[in-house]
């Protein structure tokens, strides 16, 4: 396996297909399948990212893949990366350990428009991986909770085992400034496990969001928008106050490569966070 | 406008070898025109249109993005001299001139711009097309022109630097020869253009069923030859070649018709079947460009049409859809 400091022979060349050093500076096991990543710059320069951004991970022998950032540019001097073990580069990066350096390009993509949710309610949905990108957000808004209104935090996950982050979800769970109510789909005897068993639009009915001031935010698999939107348009929201970040296989993260073309957009730079009204009617988005 | 007999052609070309890399249109020893090195085969300027990509010359088939020799990353000096490339047809430099809007577009692509800042284009045009038919002027789109008249090879300069270019020729195009080359100037669309038009304001309006897309899916046999011979199809892949002494990043053309084009780390895959596989192939180029665009991509260049084993490139697409739905 190649496991080396990628670094550019002089002079700098600045192609925006070459891949910048990041060292490795702690490791989290999450679950027996994801690990959290915890990355400085090697220039000891900040990523200088939003949340809902991504980067794309390099490592030399194996290529690149697009992962999203879990953590908030409030948390400053690092930025960390959610990654369930999936195919040979994620395998890799498992294999890693602290001090080992990476590549990485980017931040890339649209953030979310914190503009745009100043003052809102917020009701921040995820399913399985998707808390990984949406602990950015999560983050972002325990940092600055003066620029938001009530935070509603629902976590859905296949089983206790498969739960991520399960640390901070027990943080969010206690702490006053968020409501937060999880569940997983499955239980087995052995997991003693007392909290709610049931998909995650189970969570939703007993919510009582203000249509007028709520966004919803929903991160997780392709199977479980449709059915957590339809819950939410049940509540009152409207498309233009959903928002949806979306996965795609993004080869180049610069709108070049092709491979997350929704129609007429490029989830890498027109993504990957979406108002619903931007892609309800593109066929394939969801 | 300048004129110039084969023979001076060949000079001409001679002569612009020593400041720029040269493609022309060349004969392989296999028989295949395509657009290479003078150095690869004799120039072969009568046939038409090259069958593959022309638009290869800047987004190479495969193309190194860099090496990494013992974790330190190099990527191959600009090359020495600038492009000259002769043998794009009309339709082609239409491609081309939409390429470059794509490669420019928001995060411009260094590895494009990289071969196509500082290249010379020169279209070819005239009475060089398939036996002898008639290839219609460009009358823009690139640096200068050459324009197949009777013997004669007419220069058409564009910009600077094709004006440049044409003063070092001696003879003046004649009269007669400068109105040949304006009466030949389309004034209006093709068919084919309009046949596209309507083929797109189908798609646009979502009048064409799932069950169109299914037919076609059953008829692609996914052997990719419509993308690889398509001169604005982009896409492409990035991989990782391991050696005895390092790493090479290269990227390479991609097709929209393979399985795994948008298969996701997860499973999930949004082109998950034939027919959906086929509707993005011609959606893309008639429905969604044009809402990003403002343009449809395809500009009929017909390498699709005879690229595809079943019948099933973009014109019998569009002419298909016209009839059943238009």
């Amino acid at each position: 396996m190649y496991n080396r400091t990628e670094t550019l022979d002089t002079p700098p060349c600045h192609s925006l297909y070459i891949p910048f050093d990041c060292q490795i500076t702690a490791i989290t096991e999450l679950t027996p399948r994801e690990k959290l990543f915890r990355l400085i710059r090697s220039d000891g320069t900040p990523l200088g990212h939003l949340p809902g951004q991504f980067i794309q991970l390099s490592l030399l022998g194996w290529g690149e893949a697009p992962l999203s950032i879990a953590s908030s540019p409030t948390r400053a001097g690092y930025f960390e990366l959610g990654v369930r073990r999936a195919g040979q580069l994620t395998t890799a990066l498992h294999r890693m350990t602290v001090g080992d350096t990476v590549g990485v390009r980017g931040p890339f993509g649209r953030p979310f428009d914190l503009a745009a949710l100043k003052g809102e309610d917020l009701l921040l949905i995820s399913g399985g991986c998707g808390l990984a990108p949406l602990r950015s957000l999560i983050q972002y808004c325990e940092d600055r909770p003066e620029q938001f209104g009530r935070i509603t935090i629902l976590s859905g996950a296949r089983s206790p085992a498969d739960t991520l982050f399960k640390e901070e979800l027990a943080q969010w769970e206690a702490s006053a400034r968020f409501a937060c109510h999880l569940t997983v789909d499955t239980v087995t005897d052995s997991d003693c496990f007392t909290g709610n068993v049931g998909l995650i639009t189970s969570l939703i009915p007993p919510l009582t969001p203000v249509p007028h001031r709520t966004t919803a935010v929903i991160i997780g698999p392709p199977v479980m928008y449709r059915a957590v939107i339809a819950e939410l348009k049940s509540k009152g929201l409207g498309s233009d106050r959903i928002i949806v970040s979306l996965e795609r296989q993004m080869r180049c993260g610069v709108g070049k490569c092709g491979h997350c073309t929704i129609e007429h957009l490029y989830c890498c730079q027109d993504g990957p966070v979406f108002r619903l009204d931007e892609i309800e009617q593109l066929r394939g988005a969801l | 406008m300048k004129s110039l007999t084969p023979l001076q052609l060949e000079h001409f070309l001679a002569h612009l070898a020593e400041r720029y890399e040269l493609r022309v249109p060349i004969l392989l020893p296999d028989g295949t025109r395509t657009i290479g090195s003078p150095d690869d085969g004799p120039l072969a300027l009568l046939g038409g249109a090259v069958p593959g990509k022309p638009t290869a010359a800047f987004f190479p088939q495969q193309e190194t993005i860099f090496t990494a020799i013992h974790g330190r990353l190099s990527q191959a000096p600009p090359p020495p001299k600038p492009l000259f490339i002769l043998g794009f047809t009309a339709t082609d430099l239409e491609c081309l001139r939409f390429i470059d809007r794509f490669f420019a577009d928001g995060i411009r692509d260094d590895l494009y711009f990289r071969l196509r800042q500082g290249a010379v284009v020169a279209g070819i045009s005239g009475y060089c097309g398939a036996k002898g038919t008639l290839l219609p002027p460009a009358a823009g789109n690139c640096d200068l022109e050459l324009f197949l008249a009777g013997d004669t090879w007419l220069v058409i300069p564009y910009s600077g630097t094709g004006t440049e270019l044409a003063k070092e020729l001696p003879n003046a195009a004649t009269p007669e020869e400068a109105e040949l080359f304006k009466c030949s100037i389309p004034t209006v669309p093709d068919g084919g253009e309009t046949l596209l038009q309507a083929a797109s304001a189908l798609l646009c309006a979502d009048r064409v069923p799932d069950s169109f897309w299914e037919e076609l899916g059953e008829r692609c046999i996914a052997c990719t030859g419509c993308n690889l011979a398509c001169p604005t199809c982009t896409c492409f892949g990035v991989q990782d070649w391991r050696s005895s002494t390092g790493v090479e990043r290269s990227r390479t053309w991609d097709s929209c018709q393979l399985d795994g084009f948008m298969r996701e780390a997860s499973g999930h895959n949004p082109l998950g079947s034939e027919a959906l596989r086929s509707r993005r192939r011609i959606h893309h180029k008639l429905a969604a460009d044009p809402r990003k665009w403002g343009e449809i991509s395809c500009f009929r260049c017909g390498r699709c049409d005879a690229a595809c084993p079943t019948g099933i490139g973009m014109m019998a697409v569009a002419a298909d859809l016209v009839a059943r739905f238009g």
